[in-house]
């Protein structure tokens, strides 16, 4: 199917997030949308599924005028959307999920259906189990039956928001497979992202967002220095790493032992040093997030101890982990992080320690929202609510937000969903608190950023922690095998040796 | 997500909402299927305009008697319920039929389940708006409602019907100058249902379907035990220790399901434990309904209704017969007496009119005879009714109170007030009497 | 400008939905028969007449504005306090209950109101905690736990009626014994409005009003019902302040029912609650949990309810009319709410 975007405007409030686009997207094409956050790509795709109406503009289907009111008046175009959070309905099993979503027939056929989804995954190289629940699902996995679903309901161009984040090397190889031999049967993919790598190897051609303007379009094979150009309009690298650990410990496992259906996390021991960074790698699903749950006090451990400067915190719950200096970003902001319907004065407000009489000194906290607002360069108002900002701007409210006295801070995804310039902020921001004695704890599904960033790397591969590795020492190459479950002889010895250490 | 949940719970109140209405839409539209009422339609918009427009003016003025005598009448139930608040309506209407020159307006489901947040004063006031010189309360519910009106309109007459207020002999006397009380003597009306149970009864057995206890119900059942076992005894000249007579209250004058006890189940209990009449001492007619079920499936079972003349079409062929109230004629007394400026405040208990007890232009109360009587029977009963009128007293000596203390020593007499305030049920009477 | 260019926008849906609620009425009245402009302006009559009939509507008034500045601060916290009606009747029962405690001692009887209402504000807490306390510990959702603890209410307030509490001699729907006069919250000359009750009202408007929108307490509370694991994250313990909110609406609660009691029935009544804590639900969504637009919305649905009852006397209307109209209201507004969400733009 052909797509066409002509002259879309939209506008949210005072931000002008798409002007005057102009778009032609053929047939049978990956069509890559680059852009940082707050580019306008998430706008001009919403527009496209139905989520949104545009002020001004049409979109044209086949060079025929559509008007697309609502997202299921989109599928029934043929067009599917891909979220970066797939919406499912995560208490079904996946088979109820996959018929929901079926058109006609009041009986659904549970036999046919399975028989049939089965065919449709093996095309793709997918091995879902119908049976299972969609909760026990990876966002990979979701991924994997989302784009199902959509194209068993028929959809004919798919558009796929940010889809590489939080999934495997693995997952993501199987994905961009499935793509092409989606494009190949004349299916229309447009792939929107901001990681460079993954566009150059997928799309066949890119067209480059800023600031709500498509700035242009390019061409496979690509030039990264000039993508990179188009998109912040001008060129960055990444920041140095400088290890400022010192050697007092703040943060100790004790033999904990985590239990997660299906996970079972036993035997943790490894201790955290003031001004430390340390990184969790690991497939989605592979116990990071267990573990790191498990360190706050959202999850209780099964036994062993975790133990916060001295002070025993086992069992204990996460605002008494916060009384010891101890914060916790999750990973989705709007669901854990950050209050939807609430302005960023009034989180200033509620994550402030100062001014706690009964009533609120609204001035006060309007000046502090305003200050931090340009002390973290984001991208909005004291009195916007927190949802009406990009993710990135969303990320940096949440670092704002964190007191300024914090031993440790435990991160998830830090950087997920960011452009590289936020991302390096984020860092950076980081780092200035690593300097005062602040340790960190991350999770991250990229490999790279862990290696860029930490002193030591935890490992996880399906529940087993791997001792941590020095991070100056290990290679990509080795991190991705570690991940993928290969290499683990190795570093069991090493966990033995350092485990005897420890008890020496 | 949060919103669906606000439309969920939304649309369960809007459905509650549809539902309370759809539940009590009687008067609405059966406004216009009412043959009555098409008539003053067309006149109705532009009478209370007048009213409504000064409102003081009817109540402040008694000078306009020459108009309409208007009267208001706040009945507890719905105006057509076959039952207490139906015999007071068609008494409304009897004197609008008999005494020219007035009117009725009413006001019915006068509580506060019905009508949350009003009182019955505050709604008597409204119909005094409305024009209304003369209010009659219908319910002992109303009793504390009637009193402050009354004190707080002395210019307005007041009918409080059931109540003993301005009885100088009850226990709850206050002088009230524009207060009648009004009772029918019900007590014979049940003696007469009683001797028409025990005619009938097969079994010797039964059942007496009381409402909640208090001193009035007492009484009423005791009547119709009296009636029953005098009936037994020289009618029918049976061993008086066969009749068995047992009253069990379901603890209101209806249903309240999870409140009271279930009516129908109570009445089941009554034909499963070998009862084949069924007194009713309640408004609604459940004891009807299951006597007839009963019946069709082979047990000969009677029953016995209460308050209003046409209760017996629910199920005619089983219904003996029902003692009603007919407030017709005394409400046509008193409104005619104010009127005419004749009103005494008084406390009526009004015994029937012996001549003919179902002469509706004058008599209180009165047993119709229903469809299922035997022709045995008729001529004992009509015999019974005789002996009543000709001064038979069935509250006399020797008589015990249930818990085989002496009520009445041989020869002696119950005082009216003795039998208002029944403290207990009689020796041979089964059930509770607190 | 642009601000207030949103602002009357949103005025006009409003107005909108007003006058969609009174077409649905219209029609409804058409069909039944009834003239339209009559009934309207009965119900207009009946709440402005007279001084008598504004007396009356602000005796509903009252209770109104009571249980539902409590459901604000349940909504708020993103509960759904259906139980609402239960709290007022056990309000109103511990009310009931004190006072009869001090009936036949010499305590003077100011003294006695203010126990007997500070013993139903109590009640109305106790019983808005349970509530709170099942879904804290017993995972029962506030809905399905309300629903259930507003039988077990009725049920006891009906069994204290016909039972422990009846009058002497007789057990009956009117309720208990009256009390004596002077345990009565005193009123107007000639009214049966209390003063005390309508600045109870007021004060509780202002208290709710500036508990929500300036306190640190009323920011969390709204943190918590926008965003719970969210707030919990940012330090706030979440289930303390469900259950105060829960408590706070009880107290609220149990205020109204002390207010029937005290100011209105003078005794304890089988359906004490009135409906009020329902049609409270229905007001704050009428006004979007806003307590800025409280009192007028609650007086115009008093009016509503103090006007409605000359329909039945003057017309033979049912005057539950009065009630499909606030419903109907409510749900035009919403819908409105809905269609303008779609055309202006959603955030």
């Amino acid at each position: 199917m052909n797509v066409e975007f002509k002259n879309i405007n939209k506008h949210f409030g005072p931000v002008h997030a798409n002007v005057d686009i102009n778009l032609n997207i053929q047939s049978g094409s990956i069509q890559g949308i680059l852009g940082e956050n707050g580019a306008g790509k998430s706008t001009l795709m919403k527009i496209l599924s139905g989520f949104i109406q545009p002020d001004s503009g049409g979109i044209y289907l086949d060079g025929k005028a559509v008007l697309i009111d609502s997202p299921a008046d989109a599928i029934k175009y043929g067009i599917g959307m891909l979220h970066q959070d797939p919406l499912d309905f995560p208490p079904m099993r996946l088979i109820e999920n996959f018929i929901v979503g079926q058109r006609g027939g009041l009986v659904p056929s549970y036999k046919e259906t399975i028989k049939e989804f089965k065919e449709l995954q093996s095309r793709f190289g997918f091995s879902l189990n119908p049976e299972a629940y969609v909760d026990t699902l990876t966002v990979g996995e979701r991924q994997q039956l989302e784009i199902l679903r959509l194209l068993w309901m028929g959809a004919s161009a798919l558009i796929l928001d940010e889809p590489t984040t939080g999934i495997s090397a693995q997952q993501k190889e199987k994905l961009f497979a499935a793509l092409k031999i989606l494009a190949e049967q004349g299916k229309t993919i447009i792939f929107v992202s901001h990681k460079l790598e993954d566009v150059e190897i997928l799309c066949s051609k890119v067209a480059i967002l800023r600031k709500g303007y498509l700035v242009g379009e390019v061409p496979s094979p690509y030039d990264t220095d000039q993508l990179v150009e188009m998109m912040f309009g001008k060129v960055i690298s990444l920041g140095d790493r400088n290890t400022v650990a010192q050697n007092d410990v703040v943060f100790e496992l004790r033999d904990l032992f985590v239990e997660h259906y299906p996970l079972k996390i036993e035997n943790v021991n490894f201790q955290l040093r003031s001004g430390e960074v340390i990184g969790l790698a690991g497939m989605e699903g592979s116990g990071q997030d267990v573990l790191l749950r498990a360190c706050v006090g959202l999850l209780r451990p099964v036994s062993g101890k975790v133990i916060v400067k001295g002070k025993d915190l086992t069992n204990k719950n996460y605002l008494e982990f916060m009384q010891n200096e101890v914060s916790f970003l999750p990973a989705s902001r709007l669901e854990e992080g950050l209050v939807p319907g609430l302005s960023l004065a009034e989180h200033f407000t509620i994550a402030g320690e100062e001014k706690k009489g009964l009533f609120i000194d609204k001035e006060y906290f309007r000046e502090k929202a305003e200050n931090m607002i340009d002390e973290y360069h984001i991208i909005g108002r004291s009195d916007s609510t927190v949802e009406s900002l990009s993710g990135g701007n969303q990320q940096r409210a949440a670092l704002a937000l964190l007191k300024k006295s914090l031993s440790i801070i435990l991160l998830e995804h830090p950087t997920r969903g960011l452009d590289i310039e936020s991302a390096i902020y984020m860092w950076g921001k980081l780092k200035e608190r690593c300097l005062q004695g602040c340790s960190i704890f991350f999770i991250s599904g990229d490999l790279e950023e862990i290696l860029q960033y930490s002193d030591r790397i935890l490992v996880f591969f399906s529940g087993h922690v791997s001792p941590p590795l020095d991070a100056a020492t290990t290679s990509l190459e080795q991190l991705g095998q570690l991940i993928g479950g290969k290499g683990w002889d190795q570093v069991f010895e090493i966990k033995e040796n350092y485990e005897s250490n420890a008890n020496t | 997500m949060k919103k669906k949940y606000a439309w969920t719970i939304f649309a369960l109140l809007l459905v509650m909402v549809l539902v309370l209405s759809a539940c009590k839409p009687t008067p609405a539209p059966s406004a216009p299927a009412e043959p009555a009422a098409p008539a003053e339609e067309p006149a109705a918009p532009a009478e209370p305009a007048a009213p409504a427009e000064e409102p003081a003016a009817p109540a402040e003025e008694p000078a306009a008697p020459a108009e309409e005598f208007v009267f208001g009448m706040l009945l507890v139930g719905p105006y057509n319920d076959k039952g207490w608040s139906q015999a007071h309506y068609e008494a409304g209407e009897f004197v609008v039929e008999k005494v020219p020159g007035t009117k009725m307006i009413y006001l019915d489901r006068v509580n506060t389940a019905d009508r949350p947040g009003t009182t019955a004063a505050q709604l008597a006031e409204e119909l005094v708006q409305q024009g209304a010189k003369l209010v009659v309360f219908n319910s002992d519910d109303m009793k504390d409602d009637a009193v402050e009106f009354t004190k707080n309109n002395p210019e307005i007459f007041v009918i409080h019907a059931s109540g003993d207020t301005v009885w100088a002999d009850g226990e709850n006397y206050v002088p009230l100058a524009n207060m009648a009380n009004l009772m029918g003597e019900m007590e014979y009306g049940k003696m007469i249902a009683g001797c028409d149970a025990a005619l009938h009864t097969q079994s010797g057995s039964i059942g007496y379907l009381g409402p909640l206890i208090n001193e009035e119900t007492r009484r009423l059942a005791t009547s119709a035990y009296l009636g029953a076992r005098y009936c037994w005894d020289n009618y029918l000249e049976k061993d008086p220790a066969d009749l068995k007579f047992r009253v069990t209250w379901i603890g209101f004058w209806f249903n309240i399901p999870g409140f009271t006890e279930d009516p129908t189940q109570v009445a089941n209990e009554f034909i499963n434990s070998g009862v084949d009449v069924i007194i009713s001492g309640i408004d609604t007619t459940e004891g009807l309904v299951e006597a007839r079920k009963a019946t069709g499936e082979g047990k000969q079972v009677f029953a016995i209704p209460y308050d209003f003349i046409g209760a017996c079409e629910e199920a005619p062929d089983v219904c003996l017969g029902v003692p009603y109230f007919n407030w017709g004629p005394s409400y046509a007394r008193y409104v005619s007496s104010a009127m005419q400026g004749t009103w005494k405040s008084a406390f009526e208990w009004m015994p029937p009119n012996w001549e003919n007890i179902n002469d509706l232009d004058n008599t209180p109360i009165g047993y119709f005879s229903g469809p299922a009587m035997s022709q045995d029977a008729k001529p004992l009963l009509e015999k019974f009714i005789a002996e009543l009128a000709g001064g038979l007293n069935l509250w006399s000596g020797p008589l015990n109170y249930q818990d085989g203390s002496e009520f009445l020593a041989e020869g002696e007499v119950a005082t009216d007030v003795e039998i208002w305030y029944l403290s207990q049920l009689l020796e041979g009477m089964e059930g509770r009497s607190e | 400008m642009n601000q207030t260019r949103t602002r009357s926008i949103s005025l006009l849906f409003q107005l909108g939905g007003l006058a969609l609620a009174v077409l649905f009425v219209t029609i409804i009245l058409l069909l039944v028969d009834a003239q339209p402009m009559e009934a309207f302006r009965l119900i207009w009559e009946g709440a402005t007449g007279n001084p008598t009939r504004i007396a009356s509507v602000f005796v509903v008034w009252v209770p109104l504005l009571l249980v539902t500045c409590g459901l604000l601060a349940t909504f708020t916290a993103g509960l759904w306090n259906i139980g609402i009606e239960g709290q007022i009747t056990v309000g109103a029962i511990f009310t009931t209950g004190v006072m009869r405690l001090f009936l036949d001692t010499s305590i003077s009887p100011v003294l006695v109101i203010i126990i007997s209402m500070l013993a139903g504000m109590l009640g109305g807490a106790l019983w808005a905690a349970l509530a709170g306390i099942l879904k804290t510990f017993g995972g029962v959702n506030e809905i399905f736990g309300g629903l259930g603890l507003n039988f077990i209410a009725t049920a006891l307030n009906i069994g204290l009626i016909f039972g422990a509490w009846s009058r002497p001699g007789i057990a009956s729907m009117s309720g208990t014994e009256p009390f004596p006069e002077h345990f009565w919250l005193p009123t107007f000359q000639n009214f049966r409005l209390s003063l005390w009750s309508i600045g109870f009202a007021v004060l509780g408007l202002i208290i709710i009003y500036f508990l929500l929108q300036g306190t640190h307490f009323g920011l969390r509370l709204k943190a918590v019902g926008k965003g719970m694991k969210s707030a919990f994250r940012m330090g706030i313990p979440t289930w303390q302040h469900m259950m105060l909110s829960f408590v706070i609406c009880g107290l609220f609660a149990g205020l109204t029912g002390a207010i029937q009691v005290t100011g209105v029935y003078h005794r304890l009544i089988p359906s004490i609650s009135s409906g009020y804590g329902f049609m409270g639900l229905m007001i704050a969504m009428l006004i979007n949990y806003q307590a800025i637009w409280l009192a007028p919305i609650a007086l115009f649905f008093a009016a509503l309810n103090i006007g409605g009852i000359q329909l039945p006397i003057v017309i033979k209307l049912d005057s539950a009319l009065t009630g499909v109209l606030q419903g109907s209201l409510v749900l035009f507004i919403l819908i409105m709410q809905g269609i303008k969400q779609r055309f202006v733009g959603k955030k």
